[in-house]
């Protein structure tokens, strides 16, 4: 189905982004537009997903120019479900903003940084073309380091240098690969790619070229051995800030190796997918590792973004029905769980006035509400049920069952434990024990923070207790996924 | 030639990790200039080398270069100067509120 | 029954609103009514006529997640536990809980709990099943950590869940094995289907799996070190969950799942035996304990090892005795938790050490405890039901049935000198609560209060649960036929038909209870000449230390590997990235035979191109040796020129400007930098340190050229510029095909790069000016 609608979610921020460049400084009047344009645009995603859910994925073929010689975007059921999902966590963000950044960090640029960053990533979710990703990577990773340097705190422009560094490495070695894969296959276009790539049975040099392409997204995904630059530079931004990063900009990573290695590179299973199972397995257990091993919260919970990309690339490398439906459920979960997450560790670090974990106690007397949110959010995480962790986690883990893959699925089951164990330190260090009295209470930036988390929170019960209503898409999606030919007939049809 | 083009950009690529594994911000900056350069000339290098005209069109001339790469390369540069100056800026002012362009004292320590 | 097991969840959410009337009315009082409504639903359902019902509610059907209940002799038994219980405990804490507590908070989590536990007996799918087991440890950590102002409080509600929710994971494990075997996620339907079960190869694996969650729940040895550690919970809590109800779900799912493993011999070694060596422990343990919840704590602990190891035995009498003896020790434990609550309530304290005399003081606890502990130590007396299940016990530890493993052989010589052990140190802890708490000297002075009779609310829980030992002791076979042997019959799976009585002739069991209370005695009145056996045994070793250890070992062990990796230097970040990246790639690509090689397609080599290649290459490297700063930008410089050089080469015009210019301001950037950071130095590196740059650096060059060598050798496609140089006049409307391509074709990519530099634009200016506002401020 050839439709405009597929291009929406990438000009609304867009034009959202220039246009508050331009009213930038009348702090008030930016605030408000954007979270009008925020409502908007989650409406616009939330209508094109109901669309693309009925009548089937949604093409462009921007220009005019047909696949797969101009750039083709392709709304799929995946690409539609993660913008909507990107929108959710936006629209929590944007209300969360002014109440957490200074208005001098609000006055410069940060709204139009943000929709620019939504841009990208939507775009890179939309994209039916691989150098056009490498373009939408580089507009999310550049709004992402205006974003991560906002501020220009000591800190932060020295953990700013790392993630920037490392991403630009992992850019300019994308771009390459783009360049070999070219050469090999003569085309750019996903689907066309995926054609010639099962013409030719991945011969020859394609699988490495593939496995390059795995490192590039891996390291943006934070796999292990690759994820050294993220937990760091994610603790050092405005809490707004690394609740977009950890809920979008690693899972932009996944999603592309979800693409990559369901559509094009799939016909080599045995080595790619036997190798991305080993290295989820490896992410597991040293991203809990990490998480344990701090007493900073905001670092706990950077540490536990790899762990949960652990889990989708175990669905992935397990590579049945089940499993990648698992991955894809994990996923959009993941997305919400964290951004709230590092909300909620923000909040709490803001009205406590530190986030060391060892200068805190008692504050669920002061912040109730908060507390039983992060309890929950605990939970969440863990993959208890019945919220949305576990409906993932469960299908990853009956795929791998199921495949006979015994030994990963009991590191998963064993990393939920010390997952549940890093974020109820938390809890029980922070909240519970004594009443510290020196701490007074700030009613309306605790409340003013609690909803915006409250409603990322509702989202992940609902995924998890109203599985039913999402499953069938889900299913949908993997079948699609596990079915290339759908992905490709969509792009050439017509 | 291809062959040995793809070999320069592999000098390249080299040059430009050793320049990034040094501890001075300067040098890093200058090995991402050097690795973007190495990357520009596998693109080049990939659609072929001088197989006919420049991309112009042109009445009675039937072979040219293939046009893609140049034109993928084009968007890249571009968005290279891009990060090149941001991180130029970046680091400059990193430098300035550290104190120090060494990135080994750069590091911060584990719990702050 | 839906309903039933969601009320008590849909009532919390009044409890807020009840607690308004805190002033006046205990907010315990309306919660009161709902276990004892949900108790009259089920007692309807005992009788001798009883067959299972099964109610099936969707949930997430499509991924085989039902809520479906099932009720069978078992459920039954355990709904009717945990109903009861649950009404006598909510009023015994109406007077046992100060208005002036979180009230609200408590009955929240109480009534949570009550949803949980009785939809953990309920559920007929395994991960509803989980769902609200896991909802059982949660709400078991809230319920410990009630007073978490104590550093103690939080100790031991971590430790429950830690291990729980470790027991729940393995658990949920086994049940993923089980239902990717069978093919469905319903424990009766997975019964039917035993045969695919125990033929398959994950067979010990399963039954290892849902054996450690059991295990966990049940406090079985070695993991019944967080049980004594919830008593830091109000003592209702203690009396419920941590004696009645929770941690028999253990006990339950080796029940619910008997019927798959019972002809396993494996089962009967693992169950039995645990259950044995816990009940033997625990029991010896017990008479070590001076705090008197301390005490029962481990008293529950041995109880349930006892009870898991007779569901081990796996014979009809065995089952029925355990399912007799469940029943049994919640009436005469739950009575005993709620004396030692009214003891310390009475008296500031439970450390036995301080407690003395209080038999003329509290003469209706002394009274009721009597029972209690009589009946827990087996005393042969025909009104003490415990007597009872202790004889069915031994009765059935002498006959164990057929076994063919040596292991089993040998447990099956050994277990009843065990049982006999265990029963020894069970009569002498019960005894030593007993007596030295009511009888001896009184030592007042060391009460904080000054201790008096509770109020008569207070004791009625205590005394319905005494007379239930009385009734069932009189009156064994009371409920036998109506509602035991339904629940005996759903775990063995054959109809069970039982008669107890008091005398049965001089059978072995006889004699054993006779050792049992001679032997007991004699240790109990010689007390003080044996206790420094356990200076020796366990002496200083514990398995609380092994949780501390691995707890706090997690913590450092993980800090350690942790901060040795992630010690924020960016050439170790970089190096090691590029190294992975190299190491792998380069193994796949000759583990796949990646690399080609073809040289007929080719263009040919000229020397300006080759000089210029040369002089690229050379300046790339250069910038490395240059010693000076400003040296290396300029040697950049002419790199970058030699590149737009190489661009005209290759017949790239607008390329070649764009490098051009592209090159002279990022030279010109960087000199600029360079000059407004005047203190900037060349620094130098140790050899080493450029050794293993130099190595990295060179992987991976050579990798990257190495695949770029192959994927050029292997075009095997047509590329698609053809199409661009074919349409670009007559669709395009230009004749410069890359232009065209930027701005029509691939126009978006266009659009997004200009959005990229206006980004850049916009940061740099931030960069530089929020700073500049700071300072002015």
């Amino acid at each position: 189905m050839m439709s405009n609608l597929a291009v929406l979610p990438i000009i609304i921020p867009l034009i959202a982004g220039i246009l508050l460049a331009f009213i930038h400084k009348k702090t008030i009047l930016a605030r408000n537009t954007a979270k009008l344009l925020s409502i908007l645009n989650t409406g616009v995603a939330a209508y094109i997903f109901y669309y693309v859910y009925q009548n089937g994925t949604v093409t462009l073929e921007t220009g005019g120019w047909e696949a797969p010689y101009g750039i083709v975007l392709v709304a799929d059921l995946l690409a539609i479900t993660l913008v909507l999902t990107t929108n959710i966590i936006g629209l929590a963000c944007v209300f969360y903003a002014q109440h957490s950044l200074a208005e001098k960090k609000e006055s410069f640029y940060f709204y139009s940084f943000f929709f620019l960053l939504i841009t990208g990533v939507s775009g890179a979710f939309l994209t039916g073309d691989l150098f056009n990703l490498f373009v939408f990577f580089e507009v999310l990773l550049m709004a992402s380091y205006a974003l991560i340097t906002l501020g220009g705190e000591k800190v932060q422009l020295r953990e700013s240098i790392k993630y920037v560094l490392v991403n630009l490495f992992s850019s300019i070695v994308f771009v390459t690969t783009i360049a070999f894969l070219y050469s090999v296959l003569g085309t750019v276009n996903m689907a066309q790619m995926a054609e010639r790539v099962q013409e030719v049975e991945q011969r020859g040099i394609l699988t490495t070229i593939g496995i390059l392409l795995f490192f590039v997204f891996g390291t943006k995904a934070a796999l292990f051995p690759l994820y050294y630059w993220l937990p760091k530079p994610y603790t050092v931004p405005n809490p707004v800030i690394s609740a977009l990063f950890a809920a979008l900009l690693t899972k932009v990573g996944v999603y592309s190796i979800i693409r990559m290695f369901t559509l094009v590179f799939v016909h080599q299973t045995s080595l790619t997918h036997d190798l991305f199972i080993w290295i989820a397995g490896f992410t597991l257990v040293f991203g809990v590792i990490g998480a344990l091993s701090t007493d900073n919260i905001k670092l706990i919970i950077a540490y536990n973004i790899m762990p949960a990309v652990g889990f989708m690339i175990m669905g992935i490398g397990i590579y049945n029905q089940t499993a990648i439906s698992g991955s894809v459920y994990y996923l959009v979960h993941d997305m919400i769980i964290k951004a709230a997450l590092f909300l909620l560790v923000g909040a709490i670090s803001y009205l406590a006035g530190t986030s060391d974990l060892r200068k805190m106690r008692g504050l669920i007397n002061q912040y109730p509400l908060l507390g039983w949110l992060l309890f929950i959010s605990a939970f969440v995480l863990a993959g208890v049920p019945p919220f949305s962790g576990f409906i993932g986690k469960l299908l990853i883990l009956q795929g791998s069952f199921a495949e006979g893959e015994i030994i990963i699925a009991i590191i998963g089951l064993l990393s939920s434990l010390l997952i549940l164990y890093s974020l109820m330190k938390i809890f029980v260090r922070g909240f519970w024990g004594e009443k510290d009295e020196t701490i007074i209470v700030n009613k309306k930036a605790a409340n003013a923070f609690t909803w915006p988390i409250a409603f990322l929170i509702f989202f992940s019960v609902l995924l998890g207790v109203g599985a039913e209503l999402f499953y069938p898409v889900v299913e949908d999606i993997s079948n699609d996924l596990l079915n290339p030919e759908i992905y490709i007939d969509s792009v050439f049809k017509e | 030639m291809e062959i040995i083009m793809s070999v320069v950009a592999g000098i390249l690529f080299a040059a430009g990790i050793y320049n990034i594994l040094q501890k001075q911000l300067l040098r890093i900056v200058i090995g991402t200039v050097i690795l973007s350069n190495g990357a520009h000339l596998f693109i080049i290098t990939m659609g072929k080398l001088k197989r006919g005209a420049p991309p112009v069109l042109e009445y009675g001339i039937t072979e040219y270069a293939d046009p893609l790469p140049q034109a993928l390369v084009l968007t890249s540069i571009v968005i290279s100067f891009g990060l090149t100056s941001l991180l130029l800026v970046l680091s400059y002012r990193a430098a300035q509120e550290n104190e120090t362009d060494n990135m080994e004292k750069l590091r911060g320590n584990h719990d702050e | 029954m839906l309903f039933a097991v969601l009320i008590p969840l849909i009532i919390t959410l009044s409890i807020p609103f009840l607690s308004k009337f805190k002033g006046k009315i205990h907010p315990g009082v309306f919660v009161f009514f709902v276990p004892l409504g949900i108790f009259i639903y089920f007692v309807r359902y005992v009788g001798e006529g009883f067959s299972p019902v099964l109610e099936s509610n969707p949930w997430i059907p499509s991924m085989n997640i039902f809520m479906d209940f099932y009720l069978d002799g078992l459920s039954l038994l355990f709904v009717l536990l945990i109903s009861g219980i649950g009404a006598l405990v909510t009023l015994y804490s109406i007077f046992y809980l100060h208005k002036s507590e979180k009230l609200a908070h408590f009955y929240v989590y109480l009534l949570m709990f009550m949803t949980a536990m009785l939809g953990v007996v309920l559920s007929d799918n395994i991960y509803v099943l989980y769902s609200f087991w896991e909802l059982t440890s949660i709400s078991s950590f809230l319920l410990i950590g009630f007073w978490n102002h104590r550093e103690g409080s939080r100790y031991g509600a971590m430790k429950s869940m830690l291990i729980t929710v470790f027991g729940g994971l393995s658990m949920l494990g086994g049940f993923i094995l089980l239902h990717v075997i069978t093919g469905t996620s319903s424990i009766q339907a997975m019964i039917a289907d035993t045969d695919a079960i125990l033929g398959s190869a994950y067979l010990p694996l399963i039954l290892g799996l849902l054996l450690l969650g059991a295990f966990t729940k049940s406090a079985q040895f070695p993991f019944h070190i967080w049980l004594p550690d919830a008593m830091e919970a109000p003592t209702p809590v203690s009396a419920y969950l941590h004696s009645a109800t929770m941690v028999k779900a253990g006990i339950f799912l080796v029940a619910r799942f008997s019927p798959i493993f019972t002809g396993y011999q494996w089962f009967f070694i693992i169950v039995s035996g645990i259950g044995i060596l816990t009940l033997c422990w625990a029991s010896y343990m017990a008479v070590r304990q001076t705090d008197l919840k301390g005490i029962l704590a481990f008293s529950t602990i041995s109880q349930l090892g006892m009870i898991m190891a007779m569901l081990g035995f796996g014979t009809k009498a065995a089952v029925f005795a355990a399912v007799f003896h469940i029943l049994n020790h919640a009436t005469f434990k739950g009575s005993l938790f709620m004396i030692a609550g009214i003891i310390d309530h009475e008296t500031g304290s439970r450390d036995i050490r301080k407690l003395g005399g209080l038999m003329t003081l509290m003469p209706i606890s002394m009274t009721l405890a009597l029972f209690g502990t009589f009946s827990m130590a087996g005393v042969p007396l025909p009104f003490l039901n415990g007597f009872y299940s202790k004889e069915l016990f031994f009765e059935n530890a002498l006959d164990i049935g057929d076994t063919t493993l040596w292991i089993a052989t040998m447990m099956k010589q050994v277990i009843p000198y065990l049982a006999v052990f265990g029963s020894i140190f069970t009569f002498v802890y019960s005894m030593y609560l007993f007596f030295g708490t009511f009888t001896g000297g009184q030592k007042l002075e060391e009460l904080p209060k000054k201790p008096h009779e509770a109020p008569i609310g207070m004791l009625a829980a205590p005394i319905i649960l005494v007379g239930g030992v009385i009734i069932i002791g009189l009156f064994p076979n009371l409920f036998n036929e109506s509602f035991l042997a339904h629940a005996a019959e759903a775990i063995s799976g054959e109809e069970v038909h039982k008669h107890i009585a008091f005398w049965h002739g001089l059978s072995p069991a006889f004699f054993m209870s006779l050792t049992v209370v001679a032997l007991g005695t004699l240790l109990f009145v010689f007390r003080e000449r044996w206790w420094k056996i356990y200076q020796t045994i366990p002496g200083s070793l514990s398995f609380n230390k092994v949780y501390n250890r691995l707890l706090s070992g997690l913590d450092v062990y993980s800090a350690n590997l942790t901060n040795s990796y992630m010690n924020g230097s960016l050439r170790r970040y970089t190096a090691l990235i590029i190294s992975t990246i190299f190491l792998v790639t380069t193994t796949v690509m000759i583990g796949t035979g990646g690399f080609t090689w073809k040289t007929d397609d080719l263009a040919a080599i000229t020397y300006p191109e080759l000089l210029v290649g040369v002089l690229v290459s050379v300046a790339a490297i250069a910038t490395i040796f240059a010693k000076d700063n400003v040296a290396a930008i300029i040697i950049l410089g002419v790199a970058g020129y030699g590149q737009a050089l190489l661009f005209v080469f290759y017949r790239a015009p607008d390329l070649a400007l764009t490098q051009l210019a592209v090159e002279t301001i990022t030279v010109a950037l960087l000199l600029l930098c360079f000059y407004h950071l005047p203190q900037l130095r060349t620094r130098t590196e140790g050899l080493g340190i450029k050794l293993t740059n130099g190595i990295i650096a060179i992987a991976f060059g050579s990798m990257m050229a190495l695949i770029g060598i192959s994927a050029h050798s292997s075009k095997w496609f047509s590329v698609i510029s053809d199409y661009f140089l074919e349409t670009s006049h007559d669709l395009g409307g230009g004749d410069n095909v890359v232009n065209v391509i930027l701005v029509d074709m691939r126009g978006l990519d266009t659009l997004f790069e200009i959005t990229v530099l206006g980004i850049a634009a916009f940061s740099i200016y931030t960069l530089i000016k929020l700073r500049r506002s700071k300072e002015g401020e």
